[in-house]
């Protein structure tokens, strides 16, 4: 099954986005799709025995819409140079427009608004010289149809592919107008002055301008919601310097390849990963981790692209460049997050199919019901027309796309990387969260505290043979007893049988001595009595820290206590969380007394303790089948099956590790109050798409009955077209400014 | 931006041709049309006037005349004018003393403007609808076109018009002498009893192009 993103040209409301999606999912062997109308791009999963990119390419241009590859080493620059360019090109056609729209207006209504005192040209007296007067119109609308001859081709070939549009209803509605003006013309040539009074040209016009102008404005106002990522991107440096036969030579940033060495000054950034081969330095990784205190980095750390360099110089070895690096791996998922749908979107999207015709047959309906009922031709045709142009889709299609663009965006900025629109959603109905407690509400680094002994066993022996039997571990407690035999300088001995037991500890055989080390469930199962040292051990846990048991020859040989340090935001986190109404309970292998002391510490009352990693799942079933919405916070890696259960699954670390694959939500930072933000944000995002889609869905049902003239029933005004043209191109527009609202989000501190 | 400015420069030079063009005068070509039905219908009572070197067409009922110059360069006080009877005015009050001078010519009130000193040269002579056409072709902005009454009409100065109807079939005012009462009621004329006169109000627009509604005195005739 292949999985590709394409570039897609030509949509202008969800109409589009929702045809494409019905044609391209009718195809045999695609298996889904989602078209995005606010990033332009559709994401595709195929069978690649049956259908192909080429075949879906073309099916995509005979729907009357352009389709290309999204290529994943593509600059960024090109993304953004295009939509400049798009920006350009409405500006110049909005431009071209006005200026021929504003003296057609000035010539159509002058002489209908007397109390401005606009001097007209006898010559175009609308009663005196009619035929003049129509002609100059007719002069003056050819450049505004011109400029915006795109509503014409994409309208009316979506109407012959039977998917009318925004452009179709626009097509339609000035079309109308301007037929019905020609043949005014026509009247007036053969002697029927009274039809000067038939003459829409101005409305044609200047609904043309005012669109042009709202998807100038829309134009803008979507490359600022995706602002976040433009940011990201720039982080890029454009150029390396490579060294090659001892020489340094800048090199664009797309020709290092792997396995080039590259020289790094202070101040620069690193252009690409990889691996120091020479020099010490400490480098400011903020852009990945959001930590804003430099990393020391030796040889053989590892360095990321657009970090930056602080003070020293170093050579390293690129290891991943072009799409591969971290960077664009973080860029890559904002781009799909932001490109992925809501559920919410789901009712938008069903509307919006169905929105074109209905609104076109509610405008054929109310010319017909006006023109029978009495009125004249001219009347039935501005409710036509108006109806036609007051309704917008295109609001309808913008706002959910345009919230998850800025809520999505702005997340990435305080290094919060949601992983789409599902989750964003799923976020804000969480109602308890759950930590894991070692490296999630601890700093996960571990250190020996206490190591106490029986009689005949020495500290330093009981510390040795531990640490011997741990080496290579990379569970913390093990990391933190090999640490302090290092720092003891104790000589570790060669591990003769090893056997890891999940969940509980491990057995070996060191110097022929058979040993265990693990909790003490892992005791009572060998019955390894701990009598001896039980007391010592409660003490140890009620304090918070984590005995390890070890047993020599199958008796109990010591302990070694190893304490975690709380993280500075953990309690001011989970305090924040609980005020926002949230259950907050914590999960850990840890004993029981352990965990309660830590909870203890940070405000949670719930505690799951002694729980096995592949348990954590099942605890997090068993709060969902109580009707929870449930949040797994831990550090992505060996919490994985309970971040994938839980609803939302949020990893905490850098975006270098595996967590960016198993969870819907990664925070960069190991700050957790990133977490309160995170669903903060998702409140924030879809209360404004929330807020969009009302005023989207309000705009078009009270606009259009009013289009249809229904305060005129009433004895209230008729609409003008011009109005409704101009309400028409605001609604895209409020639409996008309030999702811009979002950019204002400020992240809990 | 060259595309711009074609599109630009080609539709200002369209637009001027336009302007130019006399072609699409409907109205003044129209109206010629119209006049000359007007003046087949009364065929009778249109003919040339020698004291006022133009043609006359006489109101059914003999009082009124609206005349308009063959020449414009044979130095007569009018080259279109309205001539009627001054009794019903004087029996509705009319004080003759306070009229302008030139106004009154023995029992005839005369109201018009002198256009121009042009010498019209004609092919083939002279004729009522050739002058008609010349008054279009010099002075078009003295043809005018009555939307609410869809009547043409000739102004011949100080709100005083001589109007026809564009289609004579449709409409129950084929021709219709205006006159603006101002001078009249200024002259002690009581407005509504002058007999054979209507005193009414008309839609018209002011300088700025408002629409307003001023007193006219009317005598329209159906001739069909």
């Amino acid at each position: 099954m292949g999985k590709d993103t394409l570039k897609i040209t030509g949509m202008t409301c969800a109409a589009c986005s929702a045809r494409i999606e019905k044609v391209i999912g009718k195809m045999e062997g695609v298996d889904e799709i989602s078209v995005n109308l606010a990033t332009e791009k559709a994401v595709i999963s195929f069978d690649q025995e049956k259908t192909n990119l080429n075949e879906i390419i073309e099916r995509i241009g005979k729907a009357g819409y352009g389709a290309s590859e999204v290529k994943e080493k593509k600059l960024v620059d090109e993304d953004k140079l295009q939509k400049e360019r798009e920006i350009r090109t409405l500006w110049t056609k909005f431009a071209v427009s006005a200026i021929f729209a504003v003296p057609l207006l000035y010539v159509a209504m002058g002489s209908m608004i007397w109390w401005l005192r606009f001097p007209i040209p006898s010559f175009l007296d609308p009663m005196q010289f009619p035929l003049n007067y129509s002609i100059l119109q007719i002069v003056l609308t050819i450049p505004i149809v011109i400029a915006g001859y795109r509503f014409y081709t994409v309208g009316y070939k979506a109407i012959i592919n039977r998917s009318p549009n925004m452009d179709s209803l626009i097509a339609m509605g000035t079309t109308a107008a301007i037929v019905y003006s020609l043949y005014s013309v026509y009247e007036i040539a053969n002697g029927n002055f009274h039809a000067v009074e038939g003459l829409y040209f101005e409305t044609a016009g200047v609904i043309i301008t005012l669109i042009l102008l709202g998807k100038f404005l829309e134009s803008v106002t979507k490359g600022r919601t995706s602002e976040a990522i433009k940011k990201l991107m720039g982080l890029a440096p454009k150029t390396a310097i490579v060294i090659r036969d001892g020489k340094e030579y800048e090199v664009p940033i797309e020709e290092v390849e792997i396995g080039h060495i590259i020289l790094v000054k202070p101040g620069e950034k690193i252009p690409v990963d990889g691996v120091v081969l020479e020099g010490n330095t400490s480098i400011d990784e903020s852009m990945l981790t959001g930590e804003s205190i430099p990393v020391e980095k030796k040889t053989g750390d590892q360095v990321y692209a657009a970090s930056l360099n602080k003070n020293g110089m170093i050579h390293f070895e690129a290891t991943k460049v072009g799409g591969d690096t971290a960077l664009a791996q973080i860029i890559k998922l904002v781009e799909e997050a932001q490109g992925s749908k809501a559920p919410i979107a789901q009712m938008a999207d069903i509307v919006s199919g169905y929105f074109v015709p209905i609104v076109f047959g509610i405008a054929v309906v109310s010319f017909l019901a006006w023109f029978i009922g009495g009125e004249s031709l001219v009347f039935s045709l501005t409710i036509f027309i108006a109806i036609l142009v007051i309704a917008c889709p295109c609001a309808l299609g913008l706002a959910t796309p345009t919230a998850i663009m800025v809520g999505t965006g702005k997340g990435a900025e305080y290094g919060i990387l949601i992983k789409g629109g599902e989750a964003l959603e799923t976020t804000h109905k969480i109602n308890t969260i759950i930590f894991d407690k070692t490296g999630t509400i601890t700093e996960g680094k571990p250190e020996v505290t206490d190591i106490l002994t029986i009689t005949g066993v020495e500290r330093n022996q009981l510390l040795q043979l531990a640490a011997s039997a741990e080496k290579g571990s990379e569970h913390p407690l093990g990391e933190a007893i090999v640490n302090e035999a290092e720092k003891e300088n104790l000589e570790l001995s060669k591990v003769d049988h090893f056997n890891a037991i999940p969940g509980h500890g491990i057995e070996v055989e060191i110097l022929g001595i058979p040993m265990i080390l693990g909790n003490k469930k892992l005791m009572t199962e060998r019955n390894i009595s701990l009598s001896e040292l039980e007391q010592a051990s409660n003490s140890l846990a009620e304090e918070g820290k984590t005995p390890m048991y070890i047993a020599m020859n199958q008796k109990i040989a010591g302990i070694i206590a190893v304490a975690d340090v709380v993280k500075a935001s953990s309690v001011k986190a989970i305090e924040k969380l609980q005020s926002m109404g949230l259950e907050v309970a914590m999960i850990t292998g840890d004993n029981r007394r352990t965990a309660e002391a830590i909870a203890k510490q940070v405000g949670i009352v719930q505690v799951l303790a002694e729980v096995l990693p592949q348990d954590k799942s099942n605890e997090v079933k068993k709060l969902q089948a109580e009707g929870r919405k449930v949040a797994m916070v831990g550090d992505g890696i060996n919490d994985a099956p309970a971040l994938a259960q839980a609803d939302i699954g949020i990893a905490i670390g850098s975006g270098t590790d595996v967590a960016m694959e198993s969870a819907d939500i990664v925070l960069m930072r190991s700050d957790l109050m990133d977490v309160p933000t995170a669903i903060q944000l998702s409140k924030s995002t879809i209360r404004n798409i929330k807020q969009n889609l009302f005023w989207a869905f309000a705009y078009n049902v009270i606009g259009i009955p009013i289009a249809a003239g229904l305060l005129h029933l009433f004895g209230g005004p008729l609409l003008n077209p011009i109005f409704a043209a101009a309400a028409m191109s605001l609604s895209s527009v409020s639409v996008l400014a309030n999702a811009l609202r979002l950019k204002r989000f400020k992240p809990y501190k | 931006m060259r595309k711009k400015i074609l599109i630009i420069t080609v539709s200002l030079l369209l637009i001027l041709s336009l302007a130019a063009c006399a072609d699409t005068d409907v109205v003044g070509n129209e109206s010629v049309d119209s006049f000359e039905k007007v003046l087949g219908a009364m065929e009778n009572n249109v003919a040339e006037d020698e004291m006022n070197g133009g043609w006359a067409l006489t109101s059914p009922d003999g009082r009124e005349r609206f005349i308009w110059s063959k020449d414009y360069s044979a130095g007569t006080p009018h080259d279109v004018m309205l001539e009627f009877d001054a009794k019903p005015f004087i029996d509705a009050g009319l004080d003759v003393t306070k009229l302008p001078e030139g106004i009154l010519i023995e029992d005839k009130i005369m109201v018009g403007s002198n256009l121009g000193d042009e010498e019209l040269t004609y092919d083939g002579g002279a004729t009522p609808i050739g002058s008609y056409e010349k008054l279009v072709e010099l002075y078009r902005d003295r043809v005018k076109y009555h939307a609410d009454l869809d009547h043409y009409g000739v102004d011949v100065g100080d709100g005083n018009m001589f109007e026809w109807a564009k289609d004579m079939g449709i409409n129950d005012k084929d021709i219709v002498f205006v006159v603006d009462p101002k001078m009249f009621t200024d002259a002690g004329v009581d407005p509504v009893i002058v007999e054979g006169w209507v005193f009414a109000k008309v839609k018209v627009m002011d300088d700025a192009g408002k629409p307003i509604e001023v007193d006219k005195f009317l005598k329209p005739f159906s001739i069909q």
